[in-house]
């Protein structure tokens, strides 16, 4: 009997293919949580942090098969069958989607109840009084035990969510990006929420998350995952006072300050590998800094590099201590210009969505000047994308004009065709998704020769490779499909597409959110350069007001369809003068713990 | 609600009311336009002076222009009265009510049995899928599927009724069990293809539940087996329902080739005789009787929707 | 891309730790039968009739057989050859059948593409257009129509397309209205593409493995509504090598020849089913085109 509630000793998942031919996702994963103990795994997306989490509950997605010691609360599971009497009472798991993850059509009472034991279940009267106590745990009244969960929005589930997962008061809670999909200012009850309830119960904690900041500040300690690999395990402060993994300083360095603008984000080229791609070496050997022979010779083993701090870094005695890099700070952005210089002014847009109770846009007014980089923030819900979409003509607009380099218009129906064919060179537009914005079975190339032909550009092999190498790739990326590109290479197409016509403005829709966080910093440098070479006015969409501070001059702030605020940059986010934009800036992840308190 | 109800209906029963205004005229059409006449028909080969053939064409009233015709036709259809049969001078409401019996016990008997064996059959293969015993049930499903009513009913007939005597070879038998014992064939050769089709919506619909988040979510809190079933079960309702309202109508249209297979004195076979007779009257009310059959079960499959799912009640209360 | 046979992943794991399969692709030798069945029907059908061009020569004396040396699988009570019968029978169900799914796709691309694409006013009707046929009983109509026309196989064929097609519109419409929403064919009309290029070249691609999937699946139904009204002697001439007809004229000879029965309805139920299992993996593999590198 060890006294941990887990431990885990070279966990491997794979994935056994046909006639022998296995992938290996994650291997050499230890791990050991004692009672009451907290701990974060933090990767970017194929770094196997999720499926880590999974196989503690030994509820891995189908064919995915787990492999080494792992025990939890004293019961060794060597058969995925051993793992379902820990479930909801030794050892919980809520996940990230709270859109998904309880039962459409079921009420939450009910759903609550359904983890409950059986006296309780039966009992009309107790099933009432306890679902009414679970839900008042986690913050709501007890009338939403009636309630359907898509009556409920996104925090509101997720807070469903947590009381369901806890009904049989386990021991473990094993939280899996738990609001990656919710707002950030929900983001933040809900991180604080979870944290009190670990507190009050003395539950051990194990939180999966892509973001340092707030694995910092929900836990003790921190494990760094990369490509399959464990690659830092550490107190919290340690690691964030002295990463000991090239790794996990290049990580902390990407994350843009929402404080400061920087010249530029320090990141590490290129993405993250396959495991099975790097087994044989450093797994981080191809993007580090201080790479060496060492690196690739061989895998490195994990080296004690203070009370409870491990690294697998083979350099790590012989480069000493790493110093963050926060990059150097930016020249303050070049004053906003006059308005005679406007390449874009929206003037009192509204749009209300056919049998919507409220307009998704209400009489917002808008202005771009040439070469000026504008950021549109807001939550869900605020209008910031159905706002772009107007710009660019994919929705119609109910009320006010738009004027476009020099013609107004009240929405681009109006057009005639040459003319629309003619303003669609002017602005253009990137999505956010990489994955869905691209020609699944067209080639890279054809995809971009199609839109050059389209502007009445020339369009043969040297004037696609031209444009793939304006956004960093190389004319050899003309020949592949989107399936065989990353999510930032997608991206960079998704670019260089909209940049075929030369565009005097760039809409970007959240078009770094979908990505990891070292591939965001390259986008955004890219971005930075490419305003800055070709000239450009960009209309920068986003929830992050990181974001916004590296990428933009000035700024406006959405909610509920209505502008609240509007300025340059700094200005908005040193000073800001609406409370919701305050919100907003606290919501924002910060490294210490007072974040949440 | 009640009055989003009501709006829902009123909208079905003219959308019903103009398919039959078109079902109907269409069927005129093609009587008027197709070669050969009604007193050729009638007569056959006999000889006939030319009153006979008068005589016939005015108690027809096929000198009256197409329109006309059609407008006494369904003026008398809307006050209850479908016409008489030419064929045999029975009243059309007649020929069909002693049939129409016999079809419905067929139809209602087939949509049990693809229900039973279907539904079943579905929900094993999603349970056990990708291994030999889902591969097995997809591919008797896809063979169900492709099998035509009448094949397979003149397969069951040669081999069970024929070869074996377990069954009665013809006829509808004397009432009673021993009717629907007479039934058993042709409703096992009607449910083969609905069964099939039952068994690739269920089995679609629940390996697609048992992926979801929220069937994971149910297995990490402690939920057994069973309740996790029932959890993804419940939500292929919607699904499962569309494919029974596709069995059902498709074993009410079966039902016409199986009664012939098995000389069933029902609807199907009535419809066959009456038009190589070209007796319109018969021909039309089957025709009708048919598409208010099918009218009602989609009716009866869109109030199922709102029954096992609260989403599209929600959504609709919210408008 | 091969298809690998069943193997269970779980059996090769030391330990056997018991985890649910993933979910595979159909076992390859079930996609070869298929294959050669489809095949050899749809050989019948092109050239059968060329090689066997006495197939419905009538032996009266003969009469109804047993399967014998001469006649492996008997004769009909006309001393017609059933094996014989059955393959030169191709010709009218598999091509009939096949002209059907052709058709009826050809209509529902030319009424489907432009109602998902371009939406309005023509999307409207070509909905209400498919409303009405969808509360048609199909079958019904294709036996009234040819009952009372008495036109034969060709009215048949044509009816069957026309009352077909409503299926395929929804398909194509509903296809294109997924793609539609997608940034990337919202990305292809800020590029200024041409209606008609986005149409073709970027949302079909797409929609392809749901379209074809959708007309294989037709083909069976339409093998078996064909050779439904064969059965009930509409459309085909009496007497003709067509499998539905075979049926219907060899029902009394249950007893004398059984294969006279029982090879007609065997060969539609084959061919169906092997052409749906052919269907159901080009759409598979169509599918994973995007997924390929």
């Amino acid at each position: 009997m060890s006294a941990l509630c887990v431990d885990v000793r070279g966990l491997r998942v794979r994935m056994p293919g046909a006639d022998g031919a296995d992938r290996v996702l994650v291997s050499g994963v230890d791990l050991a949580l004692a009672p009451g103990e907290s701990l974060a795994i933090v990767g970017e997306s194929g770094s196997g942090k999720s499926l880590t989490a999974r196989s503690l509950l030994a509820l891995l997605p189908a064919g995915l098969v787990a492999e080494g010691h792992v025990e939890v609360a004293g019961t060794l599971i060597s058969d995925p069958r051993l793992a379902r009497p820990l479930h909801g009472r030794r050892i919980a798991l809520l996940m990230q989607d709270p859109f998904t993850m309880l039962n459409p059509l079921r009420r939450v009472g009910a759903q609550l109840a359904d983890g409950m034991p059986r006296a309780v279940r039966r009992d009309r009267r107790r099933r009432r009084e306890e679902v009414a106590r679970r839900l008042e745990e986690v913050g709501l009244s007890p009338e939403v035990a009636d309630r359907y969960p898509i009556q409920l929005s996104g925090g509101m589930r997720q807070r469903v969510g947590i009381a369901a997962a806890l009904v049989s008061d386990p021991e473990v809670l094993v939280a899996d990006e738990p609001t990656t999909a919710l707002d950030v200012t929900t983001q933040r009850e809900i991180l604080r929420l979870v944290r009190r309830i670990q507190h009050d119960r003395g539950m051990s904690f194990v939180m999966i998350t892509h973001d340092l900041r707030v694995a910092f500040s929900m836990c003790e300690r921190v494990m760094v995952m990369y490509a399959g690999r464990m690659l830092e395990v550490g107190p919290t402060a340690q690691i964030q006072a002295e990463p000991r993994h090239p790794y996990t300083a290049a990580l902390l360095d990407a994350e843009p300050p929402v404080d400061e603008r920087l010249a530029s984000l320090p990141a590490p080229p290129g993405s993250v590998p396959a495991h099975d791609e790097v087994a044989d070496r450093c797994p981080f050997a191809d993007r580090c800094a201080h790479v060496t022979t060492v690196c690739t010779a061989g895998p490195p083993p994990l080296l004690e590099v203070g009370a409870g701090h491990v690294s697998a870094c083979a350099r790590i005695r012989e480069l000493g201590p790493l110093r963050r890099d926060r990059g150097e700070a930016a020249a303050p952005p070049a004053p906003v210009s006059a308005g005679d210089r406007a390449l874009l002014r929206v003037t009192g847009l509204g749009k209300s969505f056919h049998g919507a109770a409220a307009p998704a846009l209400d009489a917002v007014d808008l202005l771009v000047a040439r070469g000026e980089t504008v950021g549109l923030v807001g939550e869900s819900g605020s209008g910031k994308t159905t706002l772009a979409r107007c710009v660019v003509g994919l929705e119609t607009p109910t009320a006010g004009t738009i004027e476009l380099s020099g013609r107004t218009f009240s929405s681009w129906d109006d057009l005639d065709g040459g003319e629309a064919r003619r303003l669609r060179g002017v602005v253009q537009m990137v999505f956010q998704d990489p994955y869905s914005s691209l020609h699944p079975v067209r080639s890279v190339g054809a995809t971009l020769a199609d839109s050059l032909a389209a502007f009445g550009r020339p369009h043969g092999a040297s004037d696609v490779a031209a444009l793939l190498e304006l956004v960093g790739l190389t004319p050899a990326h003309a020949r592949r499909r989107p399936a065989a590109l990353s999510g930032g290479e997608r991206q960079r197409v998704a670019i260089a597409r909209a940049l075929a016509p030369e565009p005097e403005l760039l809409v970007c829709d959240e078009s770094v959110s979908a990505l990891d966080v070292s591939v965001q910093a390259q986008v955004l440098d890219l971005l930075a350069r490419l305003v800055r070479e070709l000239d450009m006015a960009l209309l920068f969409v986003t929830h992050d007001l990181a974001v916004v501070r590296q990428a933009t001059q000035r700024v406006y702030v959405l909610r509920g369809g209505r502008c609240v605020e509007a300025g340059s940059t700094s200005q908005v986010l040193d000073a800001p003068t609406h409370p919701y934009t305050q919100e907003l800036l606290d919501a924002v992840p910060r490294e210490d713990r007072n974040w949440l308190s | 609600m009640a009055t989003a109800w009501l709006r829902f209906l009123l909208g079905r029963l003219a959308g019903t009311a103009v398919v039959l205004l078109v079902l109907s005229f269409g069927i005129y059409c093609l009587v008027y336009l197709a070669p050969g006449s009604v007193e050729h028909t009638l007569l056959g080969n006999r000889p006939a002076t030319e009153e006979t053939r008068a005589a016939i064409r005015a108690q027809y009233h096929l000198d009256d222009p197409l329109l006309v015709q059609y407008w006494n036709w369904l003026a008398g259809a809307l006050h209850g009265d479908l016409g008489t049969s030419i064929r045999s001078g029975e009243p059309v409401d007649v020929a069909i009510s002693s049939r129409a019996t016999l079809t419905l016990q067929l139809s209602t008997l087939g949509t049990l049995f693809a229900l039973l064996l279907g539904i079943p059959a579905g929900i094993a293969a999603a349970l056990r899928r990708g291994r030999a015993a889902d591969q097995g049930i997809v591919v008797l499903s896809v063979a169900g599927l492709s099998a035509p009513p009448f094949a397979v009913g003149l397969l069951l007939l040669g081999l069970l009724a024929v070869k074996l005597g377990w069954f009665p070879v013809y006829g509808a038998g004397d009432g009673g069990l021993d009717r629907w014992w007479h039934l058993v064939l042709p409703a096992t050769a009607l449910a083969i293809g609905g069964a099939g089709l039952l068994v690739r919506f269920t089995r679609t619909s629940l390996v697609r539940e048992l992926d979801q988040d929220y069937v994971v979510f149910a297995r990490a809190r402690g939920l057994g087996g069973v309740r996790v079933l029932r959890y993804a079960l419940r939500n292929c309702a919607v699904p499962i329902l569309t494919a029974t309202g596709l069995v059902l109508t498709s074993i009410l249209v079966g039902s016409v080739l199986v009664e012939v297979v098995f000389a069933l004195p029902g609807l199907g076979s009535l419809l066959v005789d009456s038009v190589t007779f070209k007796d319109v009257p018969v021909v039309q009310g089957v025709a009708l009787l048919l598409t208010i059959l099918i009218a009602l079960v989609n009716l009866a499959v869109d109030a199922a929707y709102a029954a096992a799912d609260p989403r599209v009640s929600l959504v609709r209360r919210k408008r | 891309m091969s298809t690998p046979l069943p193997t269970d992943p779980s059996a090769a794991v030391p330990g056997g730790r018991r985890r649910r399969a993933r979910p595979r692709r159909w076992p390859g030798t079930v996609v070869a039968v298929g294959l050669v069945v489809s095949g050899l029907a749809l050989l019948a059908a092109l050239v059968g009739p060329l090689f066997l061009p006495d197939a419905t020569q009538q032996d009266v004396l003969l009469g109804v057989s047993q399967p014998s040396a001469a006649h492996p699988l008997g004769t009909d009570d006309l001393g017609r050859d059933v094996l014989q019968m059955v393959a030169v029978g191709a010709r009218s169900s598999v091509l009939g059948a096949l002209l059907i799914a052709a058709g009826s796709l050809l209509l529902g691309h030319l009424i489907g593409l432009p109602a998902g694409y371009r939406g309005g006013w023509v999307d409207q009707v070509a909905m209400r257009w498919t409303d009405l046929m969808f509360s048609l009983p199909a079958l019904l109509v294709a036996i009234v129509v040819t009952g009372v026309v008495g036109g034969g196989y060709l009215l048949a064929v044509l009816t069957l397309v026309v009352l077909f097609s409503p299926g395929d519109t929804r398909v194509v419409r509903a296809a294109v209205l997924e793609q539609r929403q997608r940034p990337y064919v919202e990305a292809a009309r800020l590029s200024n593409l041409r209606d008609r290029t986005i149409a073709l070249r970027y949302v079909w691609p797409n929609i392809a493995p749901v379209v074809t999937g959708n007309a294989f699946l037709n083909f069976g139904f339409a093998l078996v509504a064909l050779s439904s009204l064969s059965f009930l002697g509409l459309g085909i001439a009496p007497g003709s090598a067509d499998w539905g007809r075979m049926l219907a004229d060899n029902r009394s000879l249950l007893l004398s020849n059984t294969w006279a029965v029982v090879t007609p309805g065997l060969a539609i139920i084959l061919t169906a089913a092997a052409v749906n299992v052919v269907g159901d993996w080009l759409h598979r593999r169509l599918d994973e085109r995007g997924l390929r590198r």
